[in-house]
């Protein structure tokens, strides 16, 4: 799960992780969607560009959830 | 002594502040970081909790969700009457959780808390807490209470509290031959070129980081950088728990506070 707040100096940032990850999946420069989220210091930003999403990976290994039809259980 | 507001938009200010000394600019600037208090989640009873994440982890998380914070009301538990270790309706909020996710994955957000009083809320509605697979529930009570930043950077009001001083920036025109090194070399493009000559347009943006005068090829440089020993610019960042203007004011409130104790103080000496 990405972080609420930066480590360093304590900026909310967990609730611009979702349309962070959306727009740089749909091809957008990094760059610019962290400058339009406001990210401004480096503290920040590297949370978002070195982020990986565990849980996803996870929940793949919840019984009987739809997302494991494929897999050993 | 004065205050200019430069700019102030959302959660952020930033001002002069003139007329004062290094030492009480710095006063201010500790307090609003460590000593002005807000609300935030302390206590956290899980009733429920069949998530991939452990009931510490779901608390911290929640520890750090700014709430909107109304310093009239409520008082720190160590100046409330109750003297209990559990708070009274003076000095806690409490909150519900409940959350289920029945077929599909589901986020747990930090709008999902519901407080008990809709002045103490999330300042932030959109921070995901935990991802929940079908079946899976999170239902808990928390309970929020007011705290400084000094005990957790939790109870941390501001993201950024600084100050600089007001840097000023001169250039002997008679001297410089107008080669432009400077415009080009200057992160925060202080310089800007008028008739064939470097002027300074934005004086305020310069960190006296001396890459003009570096980088000039006359020497000794006819650009001098100095700064105003009295003059200070703010900067500060409000977590979303109070506006940043309303924390200055709070933090000025305490610094006479605690004067006002040293001089009690040593009138009982004397
Ligand atoms: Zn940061
Ligand atoms: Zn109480």
């Amino acid at each position: 799960m990405i972080p609420v707040r930066c480590f360093t100096c304590g900026k909310v940032i967990g609730d611009k992780w979702e349309a962070f990850k959306k727009r740089v999946s749909e091809g957008e420069e990094t760059k610019k969607v962290l400058d339009d989220l406001s990210i401004e210091r480096y503290c920040c930003r590297r949370i978002f560009i070195s982020h990986v999403e565990v849980m996803e990976e996870l929940l793949k290994y919840v019984k009987n959830s739809k997302n494991t039809k494929n897999m050993i259980t | 002594m004065k205050i200019t507001i430069l700019e102030q938009n959302g959660n952020s200010l930033r001002f002069v502040l003139s007329g004062v000394s290094a030492p009480f600019a710095n006063a201010i600037r500790r307090i609003i970081m460590a000593e002005v208090p807000t609300m935030a989640i302390d206590d956290v009873m899980m009733f429920e909790n069949t998530s991939a994440m452990f009931d510490e982890m779901i608390t911290h998380r929640l520890g750090l969700v700014p709430l909107t914070t109304d310093l009239d009301t409520y008082l720190l538990p160590e100046e409330c009457d109750c003297e209990s270790e559990f708070g009274c309706n003076n000095c806690r909020v409490s909150f519900t959780l409940d959350v289920k996710a029945e077929a599909e994955l589901k986020m747990v957000y930090s709008g999902d808390l519901i407080p008990e009083n809709a002045d103490v809320s999330p300042a932030v509605k959109k921070i995901p807490i935990v991802r929940l697979a079908n079946n899976q529930r999170l239902k808990l009570e928390a309970y929020a209470r007011l705290g400084k930043g000094l005990e957790h950077a939790k109870w941390q009001p501001v993201s950024a509290s600084t100050y600089k001083f007001m840097p000023i920036v001169e250039i002997d025109t008679k001297k410089c031959d107008g080669c432009g090194d400077c415009v080009k070399y200057c992160p925060k493009n202080v310089f800007s070129i008028e008739k064939l000559k470097p002027v300074v347009q934005n004086e305020i943006n310069c960190t006296l980081c001396m890459e003009c005068i570096r980088h000039c090829p006359i020497e000794p440089s006819p650009i001098k950088i100095s700064h105003d020993k009295k003059t200070f610019i703010f900067y500060i960042e409000s977590t979303g728990s109070m506006p940043a203007s309303k924390l200055v004011k709070e933090a000025v409130k305490i610094l006479e506070r605690k004067t006002q104790s040293v001089i009690e103080q040593y009138k009982k000496v004397k």
